[in-house]
């Protein structure tokens, strides 16, 4: 039944021969329309597996208790859910389901269309947002009925593990992939109104990578990430001017920060990977230039224009934006291997970008030791490439990388469920990790049903086949398994935080390392590739905290972090070590390093700056530290700002006041998980931890 | 040998270095803009820091640290600072020193030795009436010009600092206090910060602006070999 609403209307009672009852129905095409018992009987059937003799008997029910009713107006959901009375009353609880409607109440609403969305700092608010949002409540609604089954439901719903993204179900989680497509093919979108060809000159090409980047943000729910950006872009860059070169980093940089008026009114959540030297896995490849044809040249003959675009965006980030403040994206991974250090300017480089993360705090050092390579993208998201990504890459258009669903555990739940009896909790693990690929491979059906619609489907973006293959290739995606909490679980069931005790610490690698083993097994099982990664954890290390304390008050309440007066909670993100521990930076590095080789789809540790700002030769000599005597795979240096709204200027640390004018009308800026944003955006979990987070003062 | 205070990673103290550092408690001056006036003036309240966690820390880290800053208070006052650097030295660590440079014997010792890295010596006034204001105390000056000759030649990194506090450090003053430290490698100028002060009149002081502390250092600039500005 399409109606929106229905009123009932006494003055037009003109003896209507099958019933005195008169009633219009507002249609959702907005058209008034005769009240008719039989829109009842036609939904049922239609909808639901229904008997037509059982729909009749409902739909005359239904009828027979309107008109009853002493009311002046009576709306389309409130019939349905009227006629689901009905039915749950006649034992049909199964149709009932079928004939479920989606939506919310008027009052969320009105909350949603009035007060900003907390659950994710990366969305303003706005009329484009609250469409997002009221969209994402109503596919939510539906994933769950639909997508998954009740088992997994009510493991989500109940906080024993989260689904990220549900009201994103229709499409992919996040894509890596490199400008090569874009540089071969143009921009050649389906059902697109003009077709664009390769570009020739520079300035073309990043307009084309930030419109694909568009349309990718438009398919996928997460991150969009770009490999080697300056390798590929360098024999773009042959006889570019410094000043020319400068714009293009500007464009490339502004273009993207300020796409806050794409899909949502979300920025693209864009990641920019970086080499210094050309990746040894793109040594060799014949280069393509402009318009999409070969070169003769390979990419390491372009590594002059390659840094030299290197430099100019360091240069941008390093200024920030008109008020210098940091741009919060396209963030900025450079990739630091061995050869690196082996390579000539280096030293220059690495205090270039030591300093910007000393200023402005952008850069993310990521580490490839030995033989890895790897994408990233996201808060810390990675993509290990492996033998056969390595033979693409000679063929670099054809690296495109995804990762379909990301479903986080509640570790301290399971600790809860399991009571301190070690074979509880591990089984308690393995059947959550059972679970949560359950859950992965209902996804993948559903997305494989949507992917089979090709071109008349709703992605057909992703099915669009320029090079012999569809772009996304839904069995080369990744599944992720993140967790939350891991210090809480190892607090609540040793007594000790990861901090307070190398026993502590030991227990904790020994709770991933199962992990580990245990989605080995199952992504061998279900012949999909299932590795850990670290959930950055924005809105569900505060929902987890919450559920909790109300699932297991007593238990809860001994482990979580924030403040409980307040609502302030929040669990430790992944495998952190606590945010408030009275532990260097060095110690901090090493400790949750030692986690990092077990988390193949990524991992970061942060170095809360607060207001000091290292000498960038500190910063660069820590970062070769990190990388020669640890096993961490990345770290990145945040900062925290005020900027004023009325005199513009932007001061580091966090105050209340301008310090230049004293105005109140400021706004604080740091990095929320992985990424920078306002944190008057901030749900109360990240509020709390903000709180509480060691800045390593004075560092 | 106990501390009054540990940190245990710092890219700040010491430019290009990542290093811990430790802060002795006792000092012999008592300058009005001091901001560590608890290790000075209570330094038996302080919750003291025993030196094995120092030297357990620097040698499970030493793949990390390159070295320690030791800092005060006053370190030279303290007798055993030349066996504490031996202990530290022994790990593989650099040290930097922070000074007020009126111990000149405890320096010749130490730098004689061979047990110094790099040495930050405080000027706090002009060599004249002036260092009694600023310093709260009787101070020989010749000791703090012995320091500062032992310094410049010997060869070690050093820098001579400044807390520019308005009414102790004239704009002029920056003439004598570098004609003083002529030659050295750095002098670094910084800015005065009256949030927490020995002397709690000097909270309500206004800190010079940042142009006049821009003239102070291009005044400077002619007698030294670079000019720094710390705490704009």
């Amino acid at each position: 039944m399409k109606a929106t609403d229905i009123k009932k209307s006494q003055s037009q009672v003109k003896g209507d021969e099958s019933t005195d009852l008169t009633l219009f129905v507002r249609t959702s095409d907005e058209e008034l329309k005769r009240w008719d018992k039989n829109r009842i009987y036609d939904a049922l059937v239609r909808e639901t597996d229904i008997s037509e003799d059982a729909a009749n008997i409902i739909s005359k029910e239904v009828e027979k208790m309107v008109s009853k009713m002493e009311i002046d107006y009576i709306t389309a959901p409130l019939i349905r859910e009227l006629t689901n009375a009905k039915l749950v009353e006649y034992g049909l609880e199964g149709i009932r389901k079928q004939h479920t409607r989606l939506g919310v109440p008027l009052y969320d609403a009105r909350q949603i269309i009035m007060s900003p969305n907390k659950e994710n700092a990366n969305v303003p608010h706005g009329p484009e947002a609250t469409n997002l949002t009221l969209a994402e409540n109503i596919k939510k609604e539906f994933a769950m009925l639909e997508v998954f089954t009740p088992d997994i439901n009510d493991a989500h719903m109940s906080g024993r593990i989260h689904l990220h993204d549900l009201g994103m179900i229709d499409r992919p989680y996040c894509s890596g992939q490199s400008i090569e497509y874009v540089k071969k093919f143009g921009l050649n979108l389906p059902n697109a109104l003009s077709i664009a060809k390769p570009a020739r000159h520079p300035e073309v090409l990043i307009e084309q990578i930030i419109k694909f980047s568009a349309a990718l943000q438009g398919h996928f729910a997460g991150a969009i990430g770009w490999d080697a950006f300056n390798t590929f872009l360098s024999p773009y860059l042959v006889g570019v001017d410094d000043s020319r070169m400068k714009q293009l980093a500007q464009i490339l940089i502004y273009e993207f920060a300020q796409q806050a008026v794409a899909r949502g009114g979300q920025s693209i959540f864009s990641d920019i990977n970086l080499y210094w030297e050309t990746p040894k896995h793109f040594v060799g490849v014949p280069a393509i230039g402009p318009g999409g044809e070969y070169t003769g040249k390979n990419y390491e003959d372009y590594e002059a224009e390659s840094r030299r675009f290197l430099n100019a965006l360091f240069d941008v980030y390093l200024t920030g934006d008109a008020l210098g403040r940091p741009f919060f994206f396209p963030k900025p991974q450079v990739h630091i291997t061995e050869k690196f250090f082996q390579t000539e300017g280096h030293e220059e480089f690495l205090n270039k970008i030591s300093l910007v993360a000393s200023e402005k705090g952008n850069t993310y050092f990521v580490f490839d030791r030995g033989e890895t390579a790897k994408i990233s993208e996201c808060c810390r998201l990675s993509f290990k490439l492996d033998d056969q990504d390595l033979s693409e890459a000679k063929t670099p258009w054809k690296m495109r990388f995804s990762a379909m669903q990301n479903i986080t555990m509640n570790l301290p739940r399971l600790a809860f469920m399991s009571d301190r009896n070690d074979d509880l909790l591990f089984n308690n693990i393995t059947e959550h990790l059972e679970l949560a690929v359950k859950a992965h491979m209902q996804k993948k059906e559903f997305l494989s049903e949507l992917l089979r619609l090709g071109n008349r489907g709703p992605l057909a973006l992703l099915t669009m086949d320029l090079d012999g293959e569809p772009y996304y290739r839904i069995e080369k995606s990744t599944f992720l398994i993140g967790m939350v909490g891991l210090n809480e679980m190892v607090q609540y069931h040793t007594g000790k935080q990861l901090h307070e005790s190398k026993d502590a610490i030991k227990f904790g690698l020994k709770i991933i390392s199962h992990m580990k083993k245990e989605v080995e097994r199952l992504g061998k099982e279900n012949k999909i590739k299932l590795p850990l990664e670290q959930t950055p954890a924005e809105s569900t290390a505060y929902r987890f905290a919450k559920l909790d304390m109300k699932e297991f008050p007593l238990a809860a309440s001994s482990v979580v972090k924030g403040n409980k007066s307040t609502g302030e909670l929040y669990y430790t993100n992944s495998t952190y070590l606590n945010v408030s521990a009275d532990i260097s930076p060095i110690e901090r590095v090493k400790i949750e390093g030692k986690f990092h080789p077990l988390i193949e789809a990524g991992a970061l540790t942060h170095i809360w700056l607060g207001e000091s700002k290292p000498s960038a030769e500190s910063i660069a000599n820590f970062v070769k530290k990190s990388f020669f005597n640890t096993e961490n795979v990345q770290i990145a240096f945040s900062p925290e700002f005020t900027a004023c709204l009325d005199c513009g200027k932007t001061e580091r640390g966090l105050r209340s006041n301008c310090i230049k004018c004293q105005s109140p009308n400021v706004e604080g800026i740091t990095r929320v998980t992985g990424f920078f944003s306002k944190i008057s955006s901030w749900n109360k979990g990240k509020t709390g931890e903000l709180k509480e987070r060691m800045k390593d003062q004075p560092l | 040998m106990r501390f009054a205070g540990f940190i245990k990673t710092t890219l700040l103290d010491w430019d290009g270095m990542v290093a811990c550092t430790v802060y002795l408690p006792g000092c012999n001056f008592r300058c009005p803009f001091c901001h560590n006036k608890d290790l000075v003036l209570h330094p038996e309240d302080n919750q003291l820091i025993e030196e094995s966690i120092i030297l357990d820390f620097v040698e499970e880290n030493s793949d990390f640290l390159d070295g320690v800053v030791i800092s005060g208070g006053e370190p030279t006052l303290n007798p055993e600072l030349h066996r504490f650097i031996k202990e530290l030295r022994s790990r593989g660590m650099m040290i930097k020193l922070d000074t007020n440079g009126s111990r000149s014997d405890v320096l010749e010792d130490l730098l004689g030795a061979g047990l110094l890295d790099y040495v930050a010596m405080d000027v706090k006034a002009s060599l004249d009436d002036r260092y009694s204001m600023a310093t709260g105390v009787n101070v020989d000056l010749q000791a703090l010009r012995d320091s500062i000759r032992l310094i410049i030649d010997s060869g070690v990194d050093h820098e001579f600092r400044t807390t520019v506090v308005p009414h102790i450090v004239r704009e002029e003053d920056v003439d004598s206090i570098t004609e003083s430290v002529r030659g050295a490698r750095r002098y670094s100028l910084q800015q005065f910060r009256p949030k927490v002060t020995l002397d709690e009149n000097l909270s309500v002081l206004d800190p010079y602006p940042e142009s006049k502390i821009l003239e102070m250092a291009r005044r400077a600039k002619p007698r030294v070999q670079k000019v720094q500005i710390k705490g704009l």
